[in-house]
């Protein structure tokens, strides 16, 4: 049977925004290896810059992180005029409370997954949340 | 200067009693010694230094090395410690730290907080991210934590090399085809460069394991792989370093050490772990004297 590869079709773009070198580098290997785009930033404000300059499908956001966190900049997001404003956002956090996830709804996450998160776990959020077909 | 030319050693004579000059001299100043049997392995080092500096004699030679003029004593040692190693090797010890030593290290932390992991010496860089590329395919809680991984070492130009982090076929033998297509990009023929997001995920910077004073910014770290090095101390330099490396540990920290080491004939800081993977070393979670 014939094969047909589709090379025109635009990649589904995730930015991962964690502090942490090897996880966005453990996040980036998971999301490229199922046909996913990656981009990173390692905080909210490079976060910001790169969201205003590039089209994303999906935000992974860590919340801790220094300069500007992820509940910080998800509010920015959302609160701004643009169409970026609507775009997916995924929590990914170790903060596992009760107020955590509230704060994170009222931030305008989308979902919220708690570390440490499965390749499993976090291909499938990222195929749901952008509607990606595997 | 013809080529082969400026890296013929010229005949200088060197003495027995020149070379234990420059032993004793390395040894005060960097606490490396070197045994009578490795005289050649001395020789030839240093008759190439002797020509790179265009020193007339061994005299004249060691008058640069004592000023330390462009740096000579660091370009010795660098000379001195060549190493050539591969990505994986002692695997089971980092299959130790994924099955037996992160556990007890995260116990005492919460999510979120960094882990420390301090490779020294690194030479040219495949250990500190054999630890790395370890860690992301065999712990499920890597994301976890805020891992930090240094690489230290005494020679300049391994760093350099660790830095630029492009490996022959020979140093990835050990991995798996689908582990180097996910963390190398082959640039030239049987030369393969690290992907930059590992590249960066690592420190590297220069440290000397018997210089405490050297080592006082090293601090707090969780496990230390320290292997191969310790053989080429005679036992004070040996001393120091177990000491240097204590206090560079956080309580109740892990050490690995190279297979045919042992800390116990060392120092009695340590306790020995036997874990089923690897015999590591620990620092004890309260000193001695109870603090």
């Amino acid at each position: 049977m014939m094969e047909i590869e589709m090379v025109s079709t635009p990649r589904v773009r995730i930015l991962v925004v964690d502090d942490s070198s090897l996880v966005r580098l453990y996040y980036r290997d998971a999301l490229e290896k199922a046909g996913f785009e990656v981009e990173h930033a390692i905080n909210g404000i490079e976060a910001m810059e790169k969201v205003l300059a590039q089209a994303f499908d999906l935000l992974i956001v860590d919340v801790n992180m220094p300069r500007m966190d992820g509940f910080s900049f998800l509010r920015a997001l959302r609160r701004s005029a643009r169409e970026v404003a609507t775009i997916p956002a995924l929590i990914i956090t170790t903060e596992a409370g009760e107020q955590d996830i509230e704060d994170a709804r009222a931030a305008g996450a989308n979902f919220y997954l708690v570390k440490p998160v499965s390749e499993a776990d976090l291909l499938r959020h990222a195929v749901v949340l952008t509607g990606a077909s595997t | 200067m013809a080529r082969s030319e400026a890296h013929e050693p010229r005949a200088v004579q060197i003495t027995q009693e020149d070379v234990r000059r420059l032993c004793e001299f390395l040894y005060r100043r960097t606490g490396l010694s070197f045994a009578d049997s490795k005289r050649y392995f001395i020789d030839r080092r240093l008759a190439e230094r002797i020509t790179v500096t265009q020193s007339a004699s061994f005299q004249a030679y060691f008058a640069i090395l004592r000023s330390d003029a462009e740096h000579e004593i660091e370009h010795l040692v660098n000379a001195f410690t060549v190493n050539e190693t591969y990505f994986y090797r002692e695997e089971h010890q980092l299959r130790c730290m994924t099955s037996s030593l992160l556990d007890n290290v995260v116990r005492g932390k919460k999510a979120g907080q960094p882990i420390r992991i301090w490779s020294i010496p690194c030479s040219t860089g495949e250990e500190p991210y054999s630890i790395a590329i370890w860690l992301m395919e065999n712990w499920s809680q890597v994301d976890s934590y805020n891992i930090e991984i240094v690489g230290s070492d005494i020679d300049t130009r391994a760093l350099k090399a660790a830095a630029d982090g492009v490996y022959g076929d020979r140093a990835l033998m050990r991995l798996s085809r689908q582990v180097i297509d996910r963390y190398f990009q082959a640039v030239a023929a049987d030369k393969y460069r690290i992907d930059p997001g590992l590249r960066n995920s690592i420190q590297f910077t220069r440290a000397n394991l018997v210089d405490a004073q050297d080592l006082a910014r090293y601090r707090d770290f969780d496990i230390v792989f320290c292997r191969n090095v310790l053989i080429y101390f005679d036992d004070a330099s040996r001393r120091m370093a177990a000491e240097n490396l204590y206090d560079c540990l956080r309580p109740g920290g892990y050490i690995c050490l190279g297979h045919s080491e042992t800390m116990s004939r060392i120092s009695p800081l340590f306790h020995v772990c036997r874990f089923s993977d690897a015999i590591v070393y620990q620092r004890p979670e309260t000193d001695h004297d109870g603090n």
